[in-house]
C-alpha cells in the first residue's frame, strides 16, 4: 500500500498542538510507517514551494493546528486546502481561535500599540510598527500582513474534521490517523473525538445541588479533591464544556477551561456558561450579585478562553 | 320530601372572595354562576395598586384569576345583576336575578374600544374615586373581566335625552361600533337560576368620611381617602402614579396618615371594631409613596395601635420604619386645619405631653371597611342575619355559614379582613357548600369534550396566516392588506386571510373550514394579545381536529396599531415583521399533548389539632379516603388547652364533638402517635411510609395536608419557671377555667405581652395574645371586681370585632399600660412581712415615671411558634418554610393555603399564629383546594412544559435546585436529572439554566426563540 | 444620524411585562415603533445567548422586562434574570458593548405607563447611541 501523503502546519498557536503529536511517542515511528510527511514545518525543512509544487488533491492528510490571524496564515491555508484531500482544524485555535482569538477583544491598532509602543520592555523611540513591505538594500521586503481579527480555520477554507483540545491528545492524533488510512471516516463535518455529553459526565467527583456563594481563582482556595470545582467556587467550565478529554485538568485539581467547545446544539459556550452560572449564584439582590461578581474578574477571557472566533459576538467593535 | 340537590353554586359578588370561591368550585364539579352587580368582576382588589406586605402588584396577582373565571367552562358571569329572591332550602334553591340592562350585547362586543373614544360625555370615574373622567360608554378598568363595554344610563345622551322622545340623539357609538354591538332595545331582566348552595361575597365599602367636619374631606382639597390615595399611585390610575397634590397638581414633600376613621370610634361612627387592615395598608401606601419620590418625601403615621398582626407584617412595619424611614407617631388626631396654600395643619399630643404642630402638605385618611350597602337589603331577602356591625352572623365554630343553612358567606362580607383570610373564607365557604352538594357533584358540569386529533408531525408547514382588522382598530392604523401580501410570501404560508374581527364567530367557522379544505397545519393570528385571545383560537384549532400548540398571534393591536397611532408606515412595517415572528416561530412547534394522570382518591392530613380535623372531615364528607396522623397520643393539639373563645363559647365543649365527628367518621382513619418516615410520589399519587404505635404502615394518596399546629414559647424571662406565680395566659385561663382559688385570693394581677414575640430572635406578632389577654381580663374582673387587673403591652392588637372587647375591659377598670422594647417591665423577688413578693416595675407612659406593682401573679402573653418537627416535615415534602420556621404559602395573597408543590396544602398554626375560627376556616379551605385535585380521577398534565433528555444530561445538578415547584428531581441510579411533568409549570428556567441543551421547554426551545429573533432583527 | 431607527428586541415575561405592554396599549399610550416583542412565559427563561444572538443579528438594543422580584408568577423566575443581568452586563462591557444598550426593567401589569416610558426612553438613547458595530465574519473570499 501506497504510504499517505501527511501534511502539519502550526498557524497562529503556541505550538502546543505540535508538541503534542510528538507526544504520540513511540508512535511517531508507526505514523512514519504509514505516512510520507510532506510538509511539518516545526519539524522538517519542506518549502512552501514545494507544496506549492504539488498537485491539487495530492496531500492525504493535514492537520492543520492554529488561527487566522496573518496573511500567512491564511495563504497557507488556503494552499493546504487545495492541496488537501482531508483537511482537519486540529486544536481549539484552529477551530474557534483559541487563545490567540482573546484579541478579538480588541482591534489591530490596540494590539500594535500595546505591543510595540506600550509594553515597558520595548525600547522603539521612533515608533516604528510592522509593515507590509519595506525597501530593504538587496531589495524589497514582503511581510505578511497583520489582520484586525483572528478567524478559526473554517472562516477562512472548508474544513472536513474537526479534533478539539488544547492541545488535542495524543490518542486522537492517532485515531485520526488510523481512520484516515483504514478510510473509515466519520460524516464530514464532525468533531473527532468528543462526546455528545459535557465533562461532568465523565467527572467522577462528588456533585450536589449548586448554590455558589463565592467564586475563587484557582490561587486563592485549596480545594476538597472529592468534590465537583464549580460547587467549590472554581469556574470550572466541565457543564459547558464536550467530555472527551479524560478530565485532564480536574484529575490535577484544576478547573476545566473548556478547550473542548461548547455542546451540540449549543450557540455560544460563553453565553450559555454565563446563564448557567448566573443561575446558581447563591444571591437574592443586586448588592449580593455584585459580591459574587467580585470573583469572576475576567469574564469574557474566562468563559470564551477558547471560543472567541466563533462566539456570536466574535469580538468587540470602538462604538 | 327529599329533593334532589342541584350540582350548581350562586355566588354572589364577583370580587377577589367570589372569584376564589367560583373557581374553586368549578374546578371541582359545580357549576357556578356568578353574580356581580356591576359591569365587571374585580371588585375592590382591582383597585388596589399594591398589596402588603409584599407589595405584589395587585392586578398582576388577579388578572389571570379574572381571566379564568371569565373564560371557565362551569362559571357563568352574570354581571350588572342583583338577587331579587331566593325560594327553598338547602340542596335546592331558586334564585331570582334582575339584571340592569348593559346596553351593548356581550357576545358581539370585541372590547375595541372605539365607542368610547367616539362618545361625547364625560362622566367622573367612580372607579378612580372620582379622581379622573370616563365616557357614557365604558369598562370599568382597562383589564375589566368581561371586557365588554357598558353605557351608563344617568348620563347617555340618548338614553336620558332621546329614547323617552322618539328622537335618534347621539347615538355615535351604534353608528361607529363595527360588530353592532351597541343594543338600546335592551331592558331590564328577570331569570330564576336553580342552585344547591349559595354563597355571599359582597364585600365592603370604605368607610365614607364626608361627615367628619373637623377632618375637613370633601372641604379642604388636600384631604383624602385612603382609597383614592390608592388609586393615585397606581400606574394605571389617574394620575399615572404620579403623586400629586390635588389642590395643584404639585409634588407633595409632606404626606400624614391618620388612622381609624372610621374605625374603633363609637363617638362620631358608631363603628366600634377594629378595621384590621388599615395600619398595613397605611405602612403600604406611605412605603410606596417613598419609593415613587425616590426617597423625597416625609410620611408620617397617625395612630393609636400599630396592629401589624398578620403573617409577614411586623417584618413589614421594621422595614417601614428603618429601611423607608417611615414615622410612626402614635397620637389620635382629632382635627385638622388648612393653611393659606391649602397645607394642613395637624396639632397633636407626644407621648410626652407636649403637643406639637406639624404642616403636611397632603394628608390621608386611613378609612375603616364599613359593609357593602347592599349587604342589608341582601340579607333581608335572603333571611339571614348580620351581627351588630352589620356583618354576617355566623353560627358557632361555622366561621363562614351562615343563620340559614345552605347560604355561605365569605370575605369582607362576615367582617373586616384582608385578602389572605378572604380567600381562605371563599375557599372554606366553597367547602360547605361542596359538602353539602357533595352527592351532585360533577351533575351540571360541562363534560370536556376531546376531538380526536390528526397527527401533523413530519409534515411540511403549511400555515394559515389571519390578519385582523379589528374593525377601525388594526386597520385604520396598519395597512391590513398590505400586511397579508407580505404574509403570503413567508416561509411555510400558504394561505393568508384578511378579516374585519378574527376573534368573530363567523370567522372561526372559517378558521375551521380553512384548516379542512386546505390542509392547514399552523395557524397564525395578527390580531390582538394571545394572553386573552390565544385559549379561544386553540379552541378553535381543537374544534378543527389540530393540535391546539400549532398556533401563534402576532399582536398587532396592544403592541402596534393603538401604540403608534398616526404613525400608520413605521405601524404597518412593524406588523410585518411581528407577522414574520410569528410565522417563523409557528413552523418550528411541535404539537403538544396534555396526558391524563390518576388520581388516587385518599388524603393524607398530618396533625390532628383542629385544622387538620375540619380538614379531614370535610374531605370525608366529600367522599374521600383520609388518613389523619397525629403525632400525640390524643387528637385536638394546642386547643386542647383552650377553655373559651374570646367571644365566650365553649371551646371544651366543640373540640369533644369534633373528635368524636372525626372518630365515627367511617372513612377517617386516625393513626396516634404516628410519624413519617419517607414520602414518594407527586400530586395524584403519593406513597407515605409512617409508623404509629410501633407499627409501620405505606398507604397511597392523592394529596397531603401539613396541619402539624404549633407550639407555646416557654419563657425565660420575667422569673418564669422561678416563680410559681409567673405563668402563662394558658396557665392562667386554665386557673380562671377551674376557679382557682389561689386567683381569687389574689389582690392584684399583671399580664405582659409579646413575650417572645416581636423581639429580635422572633421578629412576628402571635396575633391571639392581646385579645387572649383581654378575653382573660374581663373574666378575672367578672368574677372579682375587686381585682386589679394590668395589662402591660406595646400595641394593643384586637383586630376586628374583638375592639369591643378592649372597650369593655378599660370600662370595666382593667388598666392597660404601654411599654416600649427599650425600657421592658422588669419583673423582681422583692422580700415581704411573709417571705417574698412579685414585683414588677413599668414606665408609665403617660406619666413618665416608673411605676412599681407588687402583684400576686403575672401572666406572660407568650408567642406561638413554629412546630418543633417542621424541619422534618418540610423536608419529607419538600416544601418551604420562612425564616421563623412557619410553613410558606404559594402565594402569600392568593394562595394562603397551598404550596408551590402542587398537591401539598396547609392549614393552622403550622402556618401562622392564629385564633381558634381562623384555624377551621383554613382547614376547611385546604379541603376545599385539595378537592380541587381530588373532584376529578384524572389530572391533566403537560402542555408547556420542559423536559430532559436523558441521553443528553451529563449530570451536572445546575438545574435540580432551581425549580420553586420540586419538579426536578436526580435519579441517582440513571446519573441524570429528570422533570415531573405534573408538576412542571412550563417556566424554563431550568432550560435557561442547562449547560448541555439537555433540557428543553417545548415550544419554547431555544431554536424557537432564536428564530423568532433572527425574524425581528432582519 | 437624525435618520437612524434602531431596531430594539424585548424579551417581555408573560404575565407582568407583556401585560403591562397590553396595558400601553389599551390605555393608548403612544411609544416610538422600533421595539419588537418576544414573549416568554418568565424573563428567567432568557438566556444571555438570546441577548448576544440579537446584538449579532443586527439589533442595537436590548430589553429585558420581568415581574418585580418578588413578585413573579412563578415564585423566583426573575431573581434568574436579577443575577445573570449584572454579569452579562460586565462581560459586554468586555466586548465593547455600552452598557445603555441592554437594559433590565421591572414592570408589572398595571404599569402600562412606566412601560410606554421605558420604550420611548429607551428608544431615544439607543438613537442617540447610534447603529451597533458588529465584528462581522462575512465570509471565506472577504477575510482580512
Amino acid at each position: 500500500m501506497a504510504k499517505l501523503n501527511l501534511a502539519l502546519y502550526w498557524a497562529a498557536a503556541c505550538g502546543g498542538c505540535d508538541v503534542a503529536v510528538l507526544d504520540v511517542n513511540e508512535k511517531i515511528l508507526d505514523i512514519a510507517a504509514v505516512a510520507n510527511i510532506v510538509l511539518w514545518p516545526v519539524a522538517l525543512d519542506h518549502k512552501y514551494a514545494d507544496v506549492a509544487k504539488m498537485a491539487p488533491g495530492s496531500i492525504d492528510l493535514c492537520l492543520f493546528n492554529g488561527a487566522i490571524r496573518n496573511s500567512e496564515n491564511e495563504q497557507i491555508a488556503r494552499m493546504l486546502r487545495e492541496k488537501s484531500q482531508v483537511l482537519v482544524a486540529f486544536g481549539s485555535c484552529a477551530i474557534s481561535g483559541g487563545i490567540p482569538a482573546l484579541a478579538n477583544l480588541k482591534d489591530r491598532d490596540d494590539i500594535l500599540r500595546r505591543v510595540y509602543l506600550e509594553t515597558p520592555s520595548t525600547v522603539n523611540p521612533d515608533g516604528v510598527l510592522p509593515q507590509t513591505g519595506c525597501p530593504t538594500p538587496v531589495g524589497d521586503l514582503h511581510l505578511p500582513e497583520f489582520y484586525d481579527f483572528v478567524y478559526s480555520l473554517d472562516q477562512v477554507v472548508e474544513v472536513d474534521y474537526y479534533v478539539p483540545g488544547c492541545p488535542p491528545t495524543p490518542q486522537r492524533i492517532w485515531e485520526v490517523v488510523q481512520a484516515v488510512v483504514s478510510g473509515n471516516l466519520p460524516p464530514r463535518g464532525a468533531t473527532v473525538g468528543a462526546l455528545d455529553k459535557s465533562l461532568c459526565d465523565e467527572c467522577q467527583r462528588v456533585k450536589r445541588d449548586k448554590k455558589i456563594k463565592r467564586f475563587y481563582r484557582s490561587h486563592e482556595i485549596i480545594t476538597d479533591p472529592e468534590l465537583c470545582l464549580l460547587e467549590q467556587g472554581l469556574l470550572c467550565m466541565g457543564p459547558v464544556t464536550r467530555g472527551g478529554c479524560g478530565t485532564q485538568c480536574i484529575n490535577a485539581n484544576m478547573p476545566c477551561r473548556g478547550c473542548y467547545g461548547p455542546l451540540p446544539g449549543v450557540t455560544d459556550q460563553g453565553a450559555k456558561y454565563l446563564s448557567s452560572i448566573g443561575a446558581i449564584m447563591d444571591a437574592r439582590t443586586p448588592e449580593e450579585v455584585d459580591e459574587i461578581m467580585q470573583g469572576i474578574v475576567d469574564p469574557a477571557g474566562t468563559f470564551y478562553r477558547f471560543g472567541m472566533s466563533t462566539s456570536l459576538l466574535k469580538g468587540a467593535v470602538k462604538q | 320530601m327529599d329533593h334532589p340537590k342541584v350540582g350548581a353554586v350562586m355566588v354572589v359578588g364577583g370580587g377577589v372572595a367570589g372569584i376564589q370561591a367560583a373557581l374553586d368550585l368549578a374546578d371541582s364539579g359545580f357549576f357556578v354562576y356568578l353574580v356581580e352587580n356591576s359591569p365587571a368582576i374585580g371588585g375592590v382588589m382591582a383597585k388596589l395598586d399594591k398589596t402588603f406586605p409584599t407589595n405584589d402588584c395587585s392586578m398582576c396577582i388577579l388578572s389571570p384569576k379574572l381571566v379564568e373565571s371569565g373564560r371557565h367552562g362551569n362559571i357563568e358571569l352574570i354581571t350588572n345583576a342583583e338577587v331579587e329572591s331566593v325560594r327553598g332550602s338547602a340542596g335546592n334553591f331558586t334564585v331570582g336575578l334582575r339584571i340592569k340592562p348593559r346596553f351593548v350585547n356581550i357576545e358581539k362586543c370585541v372590547g375595541c374600544g372605539v365607542c368610547a373614544e367616539k362618545c361625547p360625555v364625560k362622566v367622573p370615574d367612580r372607579f378612580n374615586e372620582g379622581l379622573g373622567d370616563r365616557k357614557a360608554i365604558y369598562t370599568k378598568y382597562a383589564q375589566a373581566v368581561p371586557s365588554a363595554y357598558v353605557i351608563d344610563p344617568e348620563h347617555c345622551l340618548y338614553l336620558t335625552k332621546g329614547l323617552d322622545k322618539g328622537k335618534d340623539v347621539c347615538k355615535l357609538c351604534v353608528k361607529h361600533c363595527a360588530s353592532q354591538a351597541i343594543d338600546f332595545e335592551q331592558g331590564e331582566q328577570f331569570i330564576a337560576k336553580m342552585v344547591g348552595a349559595i354563597i355571599l361575597g359582597t364585600g365592603l365599602e370604605t368607610f365614607n368620611p364626608t361627615g367628619f367636619i373637623n377632618y375637613g374631606y370633601g372641604t379642604y382639597p388636600n384631604v383624602m381617602t385612603s382609597i383614592e390615595f390608592e388609586r393615585m399611585l397606581s400606574a394605571s390610575g389617574p394620575t399615572s402614579g404620579h403623586l400629586e397634590r390635588p389642590s395643584d397638581g404639585g409634588r407633595p414633600k409632606k404626606i400624614a396618615w391618620i388612622q381609624c376613621v372610621g374605625s374603633r370610634d363609637v363617638a362620631k361612627s358608631g363603628n366600634a371594631y377594629c378595621s384590621s387592615v388599615c395600619c398595613t395598608y397605611a405602612l403600604k401606601e406611605a412605603i410606596v409613596a417613598r419609593e415613587h419620590a425616590h426617597g423625597e418625601l416625609d410620611a408620617a403615621i397617625f395612630h393609636m395601635d400599630m396592629r401589624t398582626f398578620g403573617k409577614d407584617f411586623e417584618r413589614y412595619l421594621e422595614r417601614a420604619r428603618y429601611e423607608f424611614g417611615v414615622r410612626l407617631v402614635r397620637s389620635r388626631i382629632y382635627e385638622l386645619q388648612e393653611g393659606e396654600h391649602n397645607e394642613l395643619i395637624i396639632r397633636y399630643a407626644q407621648l410626652n405631653g407636649e403637643v406639637k404642630t406639624e404642616t403636611f402638605d397632603l394628608v390621608v385618611l386611613s378609612v375603616g371597611m364599613v359593609p357593602g350597602k347592599q349587604n342589608q337589603v341582601l340579607a333581608n331577602k335572603l333571611g339571614i342575619g348580620l351581627n351588630k356591625y352589620g356583618f354576617s352572623q355566623y353560627p358557632n365554630f361555622n366561621p363562614v355559614s351562615t343563620t340559614r343553612e345552605g347560604i355561605y358567606a365569605c370575605g369582607a362580607f362576615q367582617g373586616p379582613m384582608d385578602i389572605p383570610r378572604t380567600v381562605m373564607h371563599a375557599s372554606a365557604a366553597a367547602g360547605y357548600a361542596a359538602t353539602i352538594l357533595a352527592g351532585a357533584r360533577n351533575t351540571l358540569t360541562k363534560p370536556v369534550v376531546k376531538p380526536t386529533q390528526k397527527d401533523v408531525a413530519g409534515q411540511a408547514p403549511r400555515v394559515g396566516v389571519f390578519v385582523c382588522r379589528c374593525g377601525i382598530n388594526i386597520g385604520a392604523v396598519v395597512d391590513v392588506p398590505d400586511v397579508a401580501g407580505y404574509a403570503r410570501e413567508l416561509p411555510g404560508v400558504v394561505h393568508v386571510e384578511d378579516c374585519l374581527f378574527a376573534c368573530s364567530q363567523d370567522n372561526q367557522s372559517k378558521i375551521r373550514e380553512l384548516i379542512e379544505s386546505k390542509n392547514l397545519n399552523r395557524i397564525v393570528v395578527a390580531s390582538c394579545t394571545p394572553r386573552t385571545h390565544e385559549p379561544m383560537f386553540r379552541q378553535t384549532l381543537r374544534e378543527a381536529g389540530l393540535n391546539p400548540y400549532l398556533f401563534e398571534m402576532a399582536n398587532i393591536r396592544e403592541h402596534c396599531s393603538w401604540v403608534h397611532a398616526g404613525n400608520n408606515e413605521a405601524a404597518t412595517q412593524k406588523a410585518k415583521v411581528l407577522v414574520k415572528r410569528a410565522v417563523s416561530r409557528v413552523v418550528l412547534q411541535q404539537q403538544l399533548y396534555e396526558i391524563d394522570l390518576g388520581v388516587e382518591q385518599a388524603a393524607l392530613v398530618v396533625g390532628g389539632g383542629v385544622a387538620g380535623m375540619n380538614c379531614a372531615l370535610d374531605l370525608a364528607q366529600q367522599g374521600i379516603q383520609v388518613y389523619l396522623l397525629e403525632k400525640k397520643a390524643e387528637l385536638g393539639g394546642l386547643t386542647r388547652r383552650v377553655h373559651l373563645t374570646m367571644d365566650r363559647r365553649n371551646v371544651k365543649g366543640y373540640l369533644e364533638s369534633l373528635i368524636d365527628a372525626v372518630e365515627s367518621n367511617p372513612l377517617i382513619q386516625v393513626y396516634r402517635k404516628a410519624e413519617i418516615q419517607d414520602v414518594r410520589g407527586f400530586v395524584g399519587n403519593f406513597d407515605t411510609t409512617f409508623t404509629a404505635a410501633g407499627q409501620t404502615h405505606v398507604i397511597n394518596h392523592g394529596v397531603a395536608v401539613i396541619a402539624i399546629g404549633g407550639r407555646q414559647y416557654q419563657p425565660v424571662e420575667y422569673l418564669y419557671g422561678q416563680d410559681p406565680g409567673v405563668i402563662t395566659s394558658l396557665d392562667l385561663e386554665e386557673m380562671l377555667a377551674d376557679r382557682s382559688p389561689a386567683l381569687r385570693a389574689a389582690d392584684n394581677i399583671v399580664m405582659i405581652q409579646c413575650v417572645g414575640s416581636r423581639d429580635i430572635e422572633r421578629p412576628y406578632c402571635s396575633r391571639v395574645c392581646c385579645s387572649e389577654s383581654v378575653k382573660n381580663a374581663i373574666k378575672l374582673k367578672e368574677n372579682w371586681p375587686n381585682l386589679n387587673v394590668y395589662v402591660l403591652y406595646r400595641d394593643m392588637r384586637t383586630y376586628g370585632f374583638f375592639e369591643g372587647l378592649y372597650k369593655k375591659a378599660r370600662n370595666i377598670g382593667v388598666m392597660f399600660i404601654k411599654y416600649t422594647m427599650d425600657e421592658k417591665p422588669l419583673v423582681e423577688r422583692v422580700p415581704k412581712k411573709d417571705g417574698l413578693a412579685l414585683r414588677v416595675t413599668v414606665k408609665d407612659h403617660i406619666l413618665g415615671r416608673p411605676l412599681q406593682i407588687e402583684t400576686d401573679f403575672v401572666a406572660l402573653a407568650t408567642a406561638i411558634i413554629a412546630p418543633e418537627d417542621g424541619e422534618r416535615i418540610a423536608k419529607l415534602f419538600k416544601v418551604p418554610r420562612n425564616s421563623e420556621g412557619f410553613f410558606l404559602e404559594a402565594h402569600i395573597k392568593l394562595r394562603p393555603v397551598d404550596f408551590t408543590t402542587d398537591g401539598v396544602f396547609l392549614c393552622g398554626l403550622a402556618h401562622a399564629p392564629k385564633l381558634i375560627d381562623e384555624s377551621i376556616a383554613q382547614g376547611k379551605a385546604a379541603a376545599t383546594r385539595a378537592m380541587t385535585v381530588l373532584a376529578s380521577k384524572n389530572l391533566v398534565a403537560g402542555g408547556v412544559v420542559s423536559a430532559i433528555d436523558g441521553e443528553r444530561c451529563s449530570g451536572c445538578r445546575i438545574c435540580v435546585g432551581l425549580c420553586p415547584y420540586s419538579a426536578i428531581s436526580f435519579n441517582e441510579v440513571l446519573k441524570v436529572a429528570e422533570i415531573n411533568q405534573v408538576l412542571c409549570k412550563g417556566c424554563g428556567v431550568c432550560t435557561s439554566a442547562c449547560p448541555t441543551t439537555a433540557c428543553n421547554t417545548s415550544n419554547f426551545s431555544d431554536e424557537i426563540i432564536m428564530a423568532e429573533i433572527e425574524a425581528l432583527c432582519t | 444620524m437624525v435618520d437612524f431607527e434602531p431596531k430594539i428586541i424585548g424579551f417581555l415575561c408573560n404575565w407582568c411585562s407583556y401585560a403591562g405592554a397590553d396595558l400601553a396599549g389599551v390605555s393608548r399610550l403612544q411609544y416610538p415603533a422600533n421595539l419588537r416583542v418576544v414573549r416568554v412565559m418568565c424573563s428567567g427563561r432568557v438566556d444571555p445567548t438570546f441577548v448576544f444572538k440579537a446584538l449579532s443579528q443586527g439589533a442595537d438594543g436590548v430589553l429585558i422586562a420581568g415581574c418585580h422580584p418578588g413578585d413573579c408568577h412563578y415564585t423566583e423566575g426573575n431573581y434568574n434574570t436579577l443575577k445573570r443581568y449584572p454579569l452579562m452586563m460586565q462581560m459586554l462591557e468586555q466586548f465593547g458593548v455600552e452598557r445603555e444598550r441592554v437594559r433590565m426593567e421591572w414592570i408589572s401589569a398595571a404599569e402600562g405607563t412606566i412601560y410606554a416610558d421605558v420604550v420611548r426612553e429607551f428608544t431615544e438613547t439607543i438613537r442617540q447611541l447610534g447603529p451597533y458595530k458588529r465584528r462581522l465574519v462575512k465570509g471565506r473570499d472577504q477575510v482580512g
